[in-house]
């Protein structure tokens, strides 16, 4: 269903590398990424997961994946914790913990000290551990600013160094806007996915360009990087995945 | 122990159905053509943006069908706007067709449509003879109903639906309408005034309520004439109070329920989480003047939670549900702006979009984007990436395409901007992006976008040059343009 997409973006393996950064383009929708991704991450016999809803419900997730043929219910509470910000903001309104700095302490710090509660009664028991954050935007709107998301995602890339086996997987939506800490935290890893829109315009066979660079080696004068673009179709069940020119324009 | 388990079917709520495309539950907009290019409808739990055009006057009619299609369907309608009366809105919604009313429709459409080839005789080629006629106007949806444009829905009718109002008046401040209980009442203040108004207009005796309801129904008032500039009084008066009202704290009456856990648990099927609720008098203080500098989107938001909390709205509790209509008109006009404008919106969209999601809800918003892009350019895409469906209706209106004979059969252009795949991976996508719309006497149709055939005989060059000049016809991107193909 999403092999293919996640063959293309190198996530397909077992062992993901540390900190891996997505950037979604205005008006271009990558929330398939994410429900690719967690997906491989839930068929791995004891690989923690911790999803953090920022741009939906838990329930989409769970209704997008069993169009990609999971049940991430079965996993609930096992192998998949979530933290559902948007939820908490629909039952607890204003006075929810998200929405005001309690304890001095700003959005982005509360969400990391959840993070880390979560890692510490979840990682020991499993052979690895992925965060998958959807998305980094949704604070800005929340309030917190470039510093504080860039601190965030700093704090995300030491927990990453410091535990082996652990991935952090973030997504940033506009990143045309927030073009300057897209790039900052695009840094702190190796793997860097674009979600790009068609600058030619609509096409009914592709939806748009998956860029994906990858960092292979960083040496001390010269870094080693690996570029390749590929062209999604998000379809009702599966995401397909052409090469530039394969796709033509039929008459 | 018997295995046997009684399946029990949950009830669809009224005005609902499925959709073949996504699976997912649908319900209409109030115009058949939007629906049709929806996929059928607006998914519950989504938000739908539509980018006004400069007059304000296209957005207002879809917004008045979306209203009425809830009252129809008797669902419950909340209806918030700083630059509009609400009860003006209310009352002058459209009226629904009969089936009767509706069949006699479209055969005149269909006749109308023949009528040109039939008088003559003759068509472009012989040739095509054999080919049904093109009908550019997208089929009707299953759902919904149909609406007359042309006269006004009968007041009676919305005395049978629960309307809650918000235009940050002094009646909100009223210790009656602090009340959390007081939302039929609050429709009754208003439905008064829209008595007293329609009475004026129209100078007809009000039907007698039906036996039985005659309780629940207030006292008809006195015969009041409601003089002319009354309208125009109370704009004046609901803007004062609007201004005045910046400082006023109001308290949050709903009963909280605090969340002992952040972390879902495997518990329930569905995301819940373990909830004590607390008595009134243990609840936290309000701390919206906190997060919002313009206290008006705290107030709005708290109005809108009073009504979202409802035990027939929240998603996962058992018993009939009812589907709750939000309509925002001219959000983000400039009666909203102050110094924290831009940021202070984006968090209203977000907590907004979290309320709409977790209940039975579809919320329905008009803005005037041309005057927030004046604002800030880059407001405008962080608005669309918070909405479920962008919509932007460009006028003729004013412009010079008004007269080109390249768009004389229309009112305007329609630019779908964004349609996320809400609880589902793909996204229905309409036939065509190339879309137009035209403001008839009766209805707004939305219709494929074509050129007249007689463009032609206009000098080619000039037209060729109007045309690719403009971003239609050509899938979001001009012709002219020196991006090569990306595929």
């Amino acid at each position: 269903m999403a092999a293919s997409v996640l063959l293309a973006c190198g996530l397909n393996e077992q062992k993901l590398p540390g900190f891996v950064h997505i950037s979604e383009e205005s008006n271009v929708d990558g929330s398939f990424l994410i429900s690719c991704i967690l997906g491989q991450r839930l068929r791995i016999s004891n690989a923690g997961t911790l999803l953090i809803c920022l741009q939906h419900h838990y329930q989409h997730y769970f209704n997008a994946g069993m169009r990609l043929g999971y049940n991430s219910n079965i996993f609930l509470g096992k192998t998949l914790n979530v933290i559902d910000v948007l939820s908490d903001m629909a039952q607890q309104g204003l006075d929810c913990k998200w929405l005001r700095s309690s304890d001095e302490l700003t959005l982005t710090e509360q969400l990391i000290e959840d993070i880390r509660t979560q890692l510490a009664n979840n990682y020991a028991n499993r052979t690895s551990y992925t965060i998958l954050i959807d998305n980094l935007s949704i604070l800005f709107n929340l309030g917190a600013s470039k510093l504080h998301v860039q601190q965030f995602c700093q704090s995300l890339a030491a927990l990453a160094k410091e535990h082996e086996n652990l991935t952090v997987i973030t997504k940033l939506s506009n990143s045309d806007i927030h073009q300057l800490t897209d790039d900052n935290v695009a840094k702190l890893g190796n793997v860097r996915i674009q979600v790009l829109r068609l600058k030619s315009g609509v096409f009914r066979e592709v939806d748009g360009k998956l860029l994906i660079e990858r960092v292979l080696d960083e040496g001390s004068y010269a870094c080693e990087q690996s570029r390749k673009e590929v062209l999604y179709k998000v379809n009702d069940r599966n995401v397909k995945i052409f090469n530039p020119g394969e796709i033509g324009v039929k008459v | 122990m018997m295995s046997f388990r009684k399946r029990t079917v949950q009830k669809p709520i009224r005005g609902t159905r499925t959709s073949p495309h996504t699976a997912q539950v649908i319900t209409s907009s109030g115009n058949p053509s939007l629906d049709e290019i929806l996929g059928g409808g607006l998914p519950i739990g989504s938000i739908c943006l539509i980018e006004e055009d400069r007059f304000m006057t296209h957005a207002k009619v879809l917004a008045k069908y979306f209203l009425a299609e809830g009252v129809e369907s008797n669902q419950e309608i909340f209806l918030g706007s700083l630059d509009d009366l609400p009860a003006e809105v209310l009352r002058r919604l459209p009226k629904p067709l009969t089936d009767e009313e509706v069949e006699q429709d479209l055969r005149q459409d269909q006749q109308a449509n023949k009528q040109p080839a039939d008088k003559n005789g003759l068509r472009i080629a012989f040739r095509y003879n054999d080919l049904p006629l093109v009908n550019s106007e997208q089929t009707t949806a299953k759902i919904g109903h149909h609406f007359n444009l042309m006269e006004h829905m009968d007041s009676l009718m919305l005395y049978f639906t629960k309307i809650t109002v918000w235009d940050d008046s002094h009646k909100e401040l009223e210790p009656k309408e602090d009340d959390p209980s007081y939302k039929v009442s609050d429709v009754v203040v208003h439905n008064d005034d829209l008595i007293s108004s329609s009475k004026s207009l129209d100078s007809e005796p009000l039907p007698p309520p039906v036996d039985g309801i005659a309780d629940v129904l207030p006292p008809a008032p006195a015969a009041v004439q409601v003089p002319a500039e009354a309208d125009s009084d109370i704009t004046a008066v609901n803007n004062n109070n609007n201004n005045n009202n910046n400082n006023v704290a109001m308290n949050s009456s709903t009963a909280y329920n605090t969340i002992s856990s952040t972390t879902i648990t495997p518990t329930s099927t569905t995301a819940t989480t373990t909830a004590t609720t607390t008595s009134p008098e243990a609840q936290p203080p309000s701390v919206e003047s906190q997060f919002f500098y313009n206290p008006r989107y705290g107030r709005l938001l708290n109005k809108l939670k009073q009504l979202l909390q409802d035990e027939g709205c929240v998603s996962g509790m058992s018993g009939q549900k009812n589907l709750y209509r939000i309509c925002l008109t001219s959000l983000g006009s400039p009666l909203w702006y102050d110094d924290n404008f831009a940021s202070d919106l984006l968090k209203f969209l977000t907590v907004l979009r979290a309320c709409v999601r977790n209940c039975t809800s579809v919320c329905f918003i008009t803005m005037p984007m041309h005057l927030i892009a004046k604002y800030d350019t880059s407001l405008v895409p962080k608005i669309r990436q918070l909405v479920d469906y962008a919509i932007e209706l460009e006028s003729f209106a004013g412009s010079d395409r008004e007269t080109h004979p390249a768009f004389k059969e229309y009112s305007g252009l329609l630019h779908l901007h964004k349609m996320t795949a809400l609880n589902t991976l793909a996204v229905h996508m309409p036939e065509t992006t190339d879309l137009a719309f035209k403001l008839r006497r009766k209805k707004f149709v939305i219709e494929k976008m074509h050129l007249p055939p007689d463009l032609q005989e206009i000098s080619e060059k000039t037209a060729a040059g109007d045309i690719l000049g403009t971003p239609n016809c050509s899938s979001g991107v001009s012709i002219n343009s020196n991006i090569s193909m990306d595929f």
